[in-house]
């Protein structure tokens, strides 16, 4: 054979002039990633996230160049098409390949959009699991400062995205109401000014909400984000309100809400706890049922109490059973006609099956915190994610940017930023580096921290990488194993980007 | 000289070829069993590797269990090593893809500069 007569510069590149084009097994690779599926299939997953599930064995074959141009004709096609292998050295359409890349990461484009406000850290719930708010009547101590609310909005206009969001947080932020339409309304003319679009959106558990409030909010264009964990029996054992039910409040605020501000004006967050992972079905079915389009099924935050307490304990592999028992009942509910969405499912199939990304800041690589979000807490600290600051309340200082006295490049390029910014992109994570899934995925150093104790991580103890890797795997073998999920899917992709 | 892969007083070793497999290949599998195993990687003699992973507790695994750890660590080295071939094999193509992505037009012809070039496969060729 020809190439055998040549001076090979290395074990597997030849030179290429030597190569005759024609002859069937002379191809270059592309970069390109692998993973098992199940027993019989493979997948493999170029440096855009494109993908081929194949026979287990083909990737072996593909990488000893035993794949033939004319008896595997098809296969062979789809692979140059696709762009894992190629016929030149630099496959003539890396330019349209480069472009693809950018789509992928657009989102660095943009920089910082969501500006969280602590605007105040009072509670009238007593949830076993929060770990920051206050019950307590003592505004001055533990609500935002008109002052530091001023400086949040100062830094948020710097930011160069030109559409900023805007999302008041607790404690329960309705209790510092008259606070966010002072933000609200400083920021509106800002963003006139500017020429910068601005989302508003209160984070409430709904308890005290008023039609005045929502009057108010109709009339600025403020969204609700509410939580809602399941039906009564779950709700209200994690979220503990006293003298009253938490779960009637928010069913009673939801339904308020929608009627003032509009249907697709509310949406809910739910949180696991170990009491919902007994009942996947029935927190589906309250959703569905209180007429939402989807639902996210979160896995808790391992953060401040609930890392610390034994009730909201629990380990990955029952998060995982509860997950697909519930994705399940969602794609019932899809088989009989209903457009219903479990939302993470969607952000990765986003990921997967189309050439955008998804703006989320738990999955993304470089990493969501300071490049898609930032906090300002309501004493004025300033932390990386929302996450962080719950660290801070157990005096974990560690994703501290600074203070709302500091100066934009301090805050957003200082050298905490850039310490972070070292481990933020999972291309250059052990572990993470040769892993299928990687564009599909992301970093959270805020989480490896808080659940390993060091940013870097270790991928094969983290919950993070075990719940990733098994849900997107477990998407590709579902939507290989029935068309009709992989219609349901497509079609929940295709309506995240619009 | 002939080494057969066996499992021994509760550790699995497998043997592997130097020339075949790379010492990143192994290294990055290994990587994968440091939660539940000490793992380890020597050479028995010049031309071959000893990799090693014994069991972190002191339960003892099952026959069948040791058996199963055996299969999908030969399986586990044979898929890292083909990893690896593709990672060093496409290292350059990737770099170029890259820095054409994030680039403002000045990589759209070749990359200037000295590429790193550690398979001995010269872009500037093309
Ligand atoms: S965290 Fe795990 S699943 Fe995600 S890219 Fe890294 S290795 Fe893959």
């Amino acid at each position: 054979m020809e190439a055998n007569k040549v001076d090979r510069k290395s074990r597997k590149f030849k030179d290429f002039e030597t190569f005759d084009l024609k002859e069937s097994t002379q191809y270059f690779l592309l970069p390109f990633r692998f993973h098992r599926v199940t027993a019989e299939k493979e997948i493999i997953v170029n440096e855009v996230g494109d993908y081929l599930i194949l026979p287990n064995g083909t990737f072996e074959k593909i990488v000893k160049r035993q794949i033939n141009k004319e008896i595997d004709a098809e296969l062979y096609g789809d692979l140059i098409a696709n762009f894992f292998i190629s016929e030149q050295a630099i496959p003539p359409l890396i330019d349209v390949l480069a472009t693809r890349y950018r789509t992928k990461k657009l989102f660095l484009n943009y920089f910082t959009g969501l500006h969280i406000f602590v605007i105040s850290l009072r509670c009238e719930h007593t949830c076993h699991y929060c770990q920051v708010s206050r019950v307590t009547q003592n505004r001055d101590l533990y609500d935002m400062s008109i002052a530091n609310i001023d400086k949040g909005i100062d830094i948020m206009f710097k930011s160069p995205n030109s559409h900023v969001t805007m999302e008041f947080q607790g404690g329960e932020a309705l209790l510092a109401f008259d606070n966010i339409k002072y933000a609200v309304e400083k920021a509106e003319k800002i963003a006139i000014e500017l020429g910068k679009g601005l989302t508003k959106v209160i984070c409430t558990n709904l308890a005290i909400v008023t039609e005045e409030i929502l009057e108010y909010c109709k009339e600025h264009k403020i969204l609700i984000s509410t939580s809602l964990d399941g039906p009564q029996y779950v709700h209200d054992k994690n979220r503990h309100k006293p003298h009253a039910s938490s779960y009637e409040l928010a069913v009673k605020g939801i339904e308020l809400s929608r009627k003032i501000l509009g249907h697709d004006q509310v949406s809910a967050l739910m949180t696991t706890t170990k009491l919902s992972l007994d009942y996947p079905i029935e927190i589906v079915d309250e959703y569905f049922n209180l007429g939402f389009q989807g639902i996210f099924l979160r896995n808790i935050s391992p953060y401040g109490f609930a890392l610390r307490t034994d009730k909201s304990k629990y380990e990955t592999d029952k998060f995982l059973t509860f997950y697909k028992k519930a994705l399940d009942r969602i794609l019932d509910y899809n088989f009989k006609g209903h457009y219903f969405t479990e939302d993470l499912a969607r952000i990765f199939l986003t990921k997967i099956l189309t050439p955008f990304n998804v703006g989320f800041v738990d999955l993304q690589s470089p990493a969501g915190l300071i490049n898609g979000v930032i906090v300002f807490n309501y004493d004025g600290a300033v932390y990386a994610t929302d996450e962080s600051r719950m660290l801070a309340e157990q005096k974990d200082f560690t994703f501290k940017l600074g203070t709302l006295d500091d100066t934009y490049n301090d805050l957003f390029f200082g050298k905490k930023a850039q310490e972070i910014s070292q481990i933020w992109a999972n291309e250059g994570l052990t572990g993470c580096s040769e892993c299928a899934f990687q564009q599909y995925c992301g970093a959270d150093p805020v989480h490896n921290h808080a659940t390993q104790g060091d940013m870097y991580g270790y991928r094969p103890t983290s919950d993070f990488c075990q719940k990733n890797m098994e849900i997107i795997r477990y998407l590709i073998e579902l939507m290989e194993s029935d068309v009709r999920i992989k219609k349901i899917f497509e079609r929940w992709a295709k309506t995240a980007t619009h | 000289m002939q080494f057969q892969n066996k499992i021994k007083d509760n550790e699995i070793i497998v043997f592997a070829d130097t020339s075949l497999y790379s010492k990143d290949s192994i290294f990055k599998c290994l990587y994968w069993y440091g939660d539940k195993f000490h793992a380890n990687l020597s050479f028995a003699d010049s031309n071959t590797y000893r990799v090693s992973v014994k069991p972190i507790s002191t339960t003892q695994l099952s026959s069948d269990e040791l058996e199963n750890l055996l299969l999908k660590l030969e399986r586990d080295l044979v898929d890292f090593n083909l990893r690896d071939i593709v990672t060093k094999e496409t290292q350059n193509v990737r770099d170029l893809l890259i820095a054409k992505a994030f680039s403002n037009g000045e990589f759209d012809e070749l990359p200037p500069g000295e590429v790193s070039d550690p398979v001995g496969f010269n872009p500037n060729l093309s």
